[in-house]
């Protein structure tokens, strides 16, 4: 059973809606740039936790404009500080992938007691200009499975009504746009500079076919965060949580519990 | 009407399966030029719309693309400076209208009013500003904008340089897009109390409900398809005018056309056929969709409107093999004879309220010689039956000097 939290922060400018399931111990979830999805991986995390997933703001049903409150990362750390303590989550764990695993490693850095643990699955965030980001922002639709998958038909399939496809496409083209606003046209606000400050235990999480963020990536996140480990999920793209999700589940938890 | 005759400077010599191979912005080759062929585009841009002066036209116009063959112009203030310089040298009393400087592209607005306001000054009150949102690929790749700024930033930009033009004090700024401790530009335009000003757009809704509260002209090119985007896009324009309570004068509209006049029907689509072709084969065709709709640039309500009804879109994703058959029956050109061109034009000028028609008549692999003679045969034997059109109503938006009303 899924909640909505309405959490009205940022001096009443804003309203972050976080999604809810589970009944465990608290454990944020930040979501990749196309929203947030309950999909198997949450639902597996839910098994174990009370799961809160933040929806990026603009990326709510019926509020699309709230992205328009937030102009830069620094606005947006300050967001999810606020709603992190109002969900009373305080030190807990947390996961973010994607564009996700760049936030949750803002905030953390940010704030270095904001989670116990850490878990970053193909985070964006660092650039090298010998293994360049994708742009997945300009990606043509037809393009966009073989960037994120391994095996392109690991990406879920559009609703068969019309009205829901349309409605499926038009939120995660919306959500892209509100989630590029900071990450555009390079992914990267400086985090090379901040990852050091970062004091929760933490995995990094690959794909070890990740065509939109190669998997060089995972060395340079481990080398700048101390005590980082790092598991590489086989047979993955940029998304092991969607394309390999019993695997990734397994690292995920298997490190929460140690 | 007033007419006035647009231009670009297109590399005309792309290989002949270039729509297949490429695209035709950002990433195209640049290797497929040469040095001489790119010098020439130049020289033809400014002798063709140099001609139209001569010929009559009421004014000049040239827009901005960037990173592309299909027209080698980074920002039209610079052809527009060097036709206010010429043009007033040699007395000829056009208008000088640069309808492309993207405001949600510029990240130096404030140099955008002064490049303005110096074009005004150097043709003594001549200038017509156009200052569209900013075509996706270019402002967020070619120059690095977020799609979902870009919107914010012309909003600012615009406010931004209505200000500078008109407030006689120096100000500063605190902008959410760009700080400026004293904004006091020199020149000021020569236009009181500022230039007329037009917004270029497709189609938005808001863009259009902007031109109207702030009392500018709008701006719509036909490269879609006129015959099947003109309606929906004019009824549009007027119905949102009607809302916000304005008398619709057409002065307030402008309507870019491609255009191809010969002695008779058969005779353009011999000499202009694979010319049109060329220039939408290797230009909009050539371009993914994605370079102008990225995530983000349109808004979500935009997004679910395009996908249930993509009909703003004309005939844009049948471009790449597009013949000039299909092209002139969607209206992306008006070919034919001089009362094929009249006829057609001053139809669709008196039934969708036109006030200034953007006359294309130089495109894609036209030689010179072709384009002047379209020039000349548009100034002479079309133009008259169309400038007495509209005569009734006065025209807001253009330049005192030239017999407007600002």
């Amino acid at each position: 059973m899924t909640r909505d939290i309405p959490l009205t922060v940022f001096g009443g400018r804003l309203t972050v809606h976080v999604k809810a399931l589970g009944d465990g111990d608290p454990l944020v979830y930040f979501h990749p740039a196309a929203g947030l999805a309950l999909d198997p991986f949450v639902q597996g995390l839910a098994a174990r936790y009370t799961v809160y997933a933040p929806e990026f703001p603009g990326t709510s049903a019926g509020d699309p404009y709230a992205v328009h409150q937030v102009d830069d990362v620094w606005d947006l750390v300050l967001v999810y500080e606020e709603v992190i303590r109002g969900l009373s989550a305080w030190g807990c764990p947390a996961v973010g992938a994607s564009f996700g695993g760049m936030l949750a490693a803002e905030v953390a850095a940010t704030f270095p007691d904001a989670f116990g643990r850490l878990v970053l699955l193909d985070p964006l965030g660092l650039w090298r200009a010998d293994q360049p980001v994708a742009d997945w922002v300009s990606a043509a639709p037809a393009d966009l499975a073989a960037l994120l998958y391994h095996d392109a038909t690991a990406a879920p399939v559009l609703p068969a009504d019309p009205a829901a496809a349309i409605e499926a496409i038009a939120s995660a083209v919306w959500s892209t746009g509100c989630t590029g606003k900071f990450v555009w046209p390079i992914p990267d606000r400086g985090l090379a500079k901040r990852l050091h400050r970062i004091a929760a235990r933490t995995l990094i999480v690959w794909g070890e076919q990740d065509r939109l963020a190669p998997v060089g990536y995972a060395e340079e996140f481990r080398s700048r965060i101390a005590g980082a480990e790092v598991a590489i999920i086989p047979d993955s793209g940029h998304l092991p949580q969607v394309e390999q999700s019993a695997a990734a589940q397994r690292a995920v938890t298997g490190f929460l519990a140690r | 009407m007033k007419l006035i005759l647009f231009a670009q400077a297109p590399y005309q010599h792309l290989p002949e399966d270039f729509e297949h191979r490429f695209e035709s912005a950002v990433t195209t080759p640049y290797s497929l030029t040469t040095a001489e062929r790119v010098c020439a585009a130049y020289q033809d841009l400014m002798e063709i719309l140099l001609h139209g002066a001569r010929c009559g036209f009421d004014g000049l116009a040239m827009t901005e693309h960037s990173q592309s063959p299909s027209d080698m112009v980074p920002n039209p203030d610079l052809i527009a400076s060097a036709l206010a310089y010429v043009t007033e040298a040699a007395g000829l009393d056009v208008a000088i209208c640069p309808v492309g400087r993207s405001l949600g592209k510029s990240r130096e607005p404030v140099r955008v009013a002064e490049e303005c306001a110096m074009i005004d000054v150097m043709s003594r009150g001549r200038l017509v500003a156009g200052f569209p949102v900013g075509l996706a690929y270019d402002a967020c790749i070619n120059n690095g904008i977020p799609p979902l700024a870009v919107r914010g930033r012309f909003e600012e930009g615009l406010d931004l340089v209505l200000r500078a033009w008109q407030d006689p004090h120096p100000f500063a700024w605190n902008g959410r897009h760009g700080q400026y401790p004293s904004v006091n530009i020199w020149p000021r335009p020569v236009q009181q109390p500022r230039p007329p000003v037009s917004i270029t757009g497709i189609g938005n809704p808001r863009t259009m409900a902007t031109t109207f509260e702030r009392d500018l002209g709008f701006t719509y090119f036909g490269w879609f398809g006129a015959n099947l985007t003109g309606g929906r896009v004019f009824e549009r324009f007027w119905e949102i005018g009607e809302r916000a309570g304005v008398a619709r004068n057409p002065y307030r509209l402008s309507f870019l056309q491609t255009i191809a006049v010969a002695e008779t029907d058969e005779q353009a689509a011999r000499d202009y056929g694979r010319h049109v072709e060329y220039f939408f084969r290797k230009n909009l065709g050539a371009l993914r969709p994605e370079m102008i709709a990225l995530p983000g640039g349109i808004d979500i309500n935009g997004v679910r409107a395009l996908l249930r009804d993509p009909g703003d879109l004309g005939m844009v994703d049948k471009m790449r093999d597009a013949t000039f058959d299909q092209l002139r029956a969607a209206g992306a050109v008006i070919a034919g004879s001089p009362e094929t061109v009249r006829d057609g034009i001053a139809q669709f000028a008196a039934e969708y309220g036109i006030g200034n028609l953007y006359a294309q008549l130089s495109f894609g692999s036209l030689p010179r010689d072709l384009a002047m003679r379209n020039v000349s045969l548009f100034a002479e034997q079309v133009a008259p039956a169309l400038r007495g059109l509209w005569a009734e109503h006065d025209h807001h938006w253009w330049p005192r000097r030239l017999g407007g009303a600002p």
